[in-house]
């Protein structure tokens, strides 16, 4: 039984971790709605580029490029993705296979969640940025545009994270909801109205279509503007988040909120210039890890 | 005596609605084979999952070799080959790669998981099959599969679930000689329906109804629970006829009979009697009446006798239990 074979400690304690996510990557890779998804939305971003080329500057081309995966239609692929290991049939198969050895429930989870994380932000990277090179390498018969390097990364890293907090609401509603078909159903339903509630709980910052349009201005923010501003603490966006978050839970216990002493700007003169990464990343951080935890936790009482 | 599995009042309880398991206890002994016997929704596939950790009780509490077992009791699984019921395997792999991820998942090393994957494919009979995807694979393959997959980490004690389930004969033999051959070091646990299979393989049993466990013992045990009837005795003839043979083989000494539903005459010799002394006594009354004989039975299938007698006694007592 078992060995006596020395193998590195924190390589033997990760070994099943490794091999759930390379297996599910590799089946995942292998699935016939990753492979449509990928030639769909190359084919859509080569679309969206061919025909906005001349049109469009830099800015506002690559924020369109990124419009499908923040708005309309990739969440809906991403979510699905999301559901998948933890619902319906697939729980069976997993039961028999993989949770009936010596595998912690916890330990499968961020497997499949990291499995999926990787392939979504994998699928979405390795179609935007080589467009996105195209758009700014070449000349093209539109006036310069101050778009930077830290500008994009920051931009695709705000729709990472969007699409990272998708695969985790889907695994949350997967464990909860059980059956996949529903969970998806439910995820439309929220996804689709999200700007509405979210104007609800006054944080319409966080809407998809906002920081779609504040994409534009996030990506022509150069990295010295973000250095000069590192270090001093931007009492504004401490106080703006402090206020999101009052005002949300006013609004979930129904008691009255306390009167605003400025209300933030966001959308006024449609410029974005309030647009504060450090809140989205919170925004959307918070909700991502707040997913995988609940996930986890309906995951490991849930009877298989 | 040192236990393999012990359950204490386990009791599962779906959805407020469906009783699986009611109140277990249950003792296996190591390196027993031990037979989980019982009618489909029984409850046999629930005790092994709750065994898993792939259900939580309801109340009550499982154990194997002394260790809770639970969903996140990973040491409890290391310990555990489990094969279940008509196996779902991953169709996109191959086998050397399917167990190639079970070896990974139970922690072993390269260097100990190869060697034991080749033995294990040469072993179950699927040398020929390794370049062959796992859905393309027969209902027996899968199972042959199965069994390699549970036995990956050589573990302790195996857990399979209906293993003969949809075999053809071949294939269900060559799975009753390996659990034969594994019981000698192992401590394995058969949960099935099929009398026969725990007729050749199992040395200990217990017999579950309806969620409740209404028998665990050895085979010796069961057998002699057994009413037996010595002979049972087909015959032709007027039902009236029969039933006054039984009356006339019952004033024999030493000898008991009466009639079933079908007017068999069910005979059964005392332990201190010759048995072919009082059969000859009863064959002569036979001959003398107006009865003709079609065919003599003896207590041979002891097993399925003693189940169903357990099962009618249980259906009988529902209310005292």
């Amino acid at each position: 039984m078992g060995s006596n074979v020395k193998t590195p400690k924190l390589g033997t304690r990760m070994m099943p971790y490794l091999a759930i996510l390379r297996h599910d990557m590799r089946t995942l890779q292998a699935s016939r709605l990753v492979r449509l998804w990928l030639g769909a939305t190359a084919l859509l971003t080569l679309l969206l580029t061919g025909s906005n080329w001349a049109n469009f500057q830099d800015g506002t081309l690559i924020a369109s490029l990124l419009f499908p995966y923040l708005v309309f239609p990739w969440f809906l692929v991403v979510v699905v993705l999301g559901v998948t290991p933890v619902s319906g049939a697939q729980t069976e198969t997993l039961a028999d296979g993989i949770l009936s050895r010596p595998v912690s429930r916890l330990e499968y989870l961020l497997a499949t969640w990291s499995a999926r994380v990787v392939l979504v932000l994998g699928v979405y990277l390795v179609v935007t940025v080589p467009a996105i090179v195209l758009i700014m390498l070449a000349k093209r018969p539109v006036p310069a545009d101050t778009v930077t390097i830290y500008g994009i990364a920051t931009s695709l890293g705000v729709v990472g994270l969007v699409l990272t907090f998708l695969v985790s609401l889907g695994f949350l509603a997967g464990t909860v909801l059980q059956k996949p078909l529903l969970a998806v159903v439910v995820l439309i339903f929220i996804w689709y109205p999200i700007g509405l509630i979210l104007s609800i709980f006054s944080l319409e910052e966080f809407s998809p279509i906002s920081l779609n349009r504040a994409i534009s201005t996030q990506l022509r923010q150069s990295w010295r503007q973000s250095d000069e501003a590192k270090g001093k603490t931007k009492p504004e966006d401490a106080y703006a988040f402090t206020d999101q978050m009052s005002n949300f839970f006013n609004v979930l216990s129904g008691t009255q909120s306390e009167p605003k002493a400025a209300k933030p700007d966001f959308f006024e003169g449609q410029k974005f210039d309030d647009f504060s990464l450090l809140r989205v990343t919170l925004g959307y951080g918070l909700p991502t890890l707040a997913s995988v935890f609940l996930a986890a936790l309906s995951f490991y009482w849930r009877d298989l | 005596m040192e236990l393999a599995i012990k359950t204490e009042r386990l009791t599962k309880i779906y959805g407020q609605r469906l009783i699986a398991i009611n109140d277990m206890n249950l003792e296996v002994p190591c390196g027993s084979v031990f037979g989980l016997l019982g009618p489909n929704g029984a409850g046999k596939t629930t005790t092994v999952r709750l065994l898993l950790g792939l259900q939580r009780p309801t109340a009550g509490r499982a154990m194997v070799f002394d260790k809770p077992c639970g969903p996140n009791a990973v040491g409890v699984r290391s310990q555990i080959g489990y094969l279940p019921t008509n196996p779902k395997l991953p169709g996109n792999l191959r086998p050397i790669e399917y167990l190639d991820l079970l070896g990974k998942l139970c922690r072993l090393p390269g260097e100990v998981r190869k060697p034991r994957i080749s033995a294990l494919i040469r072993a179950v009979g699927l040398l020929g099959a390794t370049d062959q995807r796992i859905r393309t694979f027969s209902t027996g393959m899968c199972t042959r599969l199965g069994i390699a997959a549970s036995l990956v980490a050589d573990p302790p004690l195996l857990l399979w679930d209906e293993p003969t389930a949809g075999l053809d004969p071949s294939a269900r033999r060559f799975t009753l000689d390996l659990i034969r051959e594994l019981g000698k070091t192992k401590t394995v646990v058969v949960a099935t329906h099929i009398l026969s299979d725990i007729d050749q393989i199992c040395d200990h049993l217990g017999v579950m109804h309806e969620g409740r466990m209404i028998f665990t013992g050895s085979m010796q045990d069961m057998k002699q629970r057994l009413c037996q009837h010595d002979f049972s005795l087909e015959l032709e003839g007027a039902p009236d006829d029969v039933q006054a043979l039984a009356q006339k083989v019952t004033a024999l000494k030493g000898i008991d009979a009466h009639t079933d539903a079908d007017h068999a005459l069910l005979v059964r010799i005392a332990d201190d009697y010759s048995r072919p002394a009082a059969l000859a006594e009863v064959l002569k009354l036979i001959d003398a009446s107006n009865l003709a004989l079609k065919a003599i039975h003896s207590g041979q299938n002891a097993t399925e006798n003693a189940y169903l007698q357990l099962l009618q006694e249980d259906e009988a007592h529902g209310f005292q239990r």
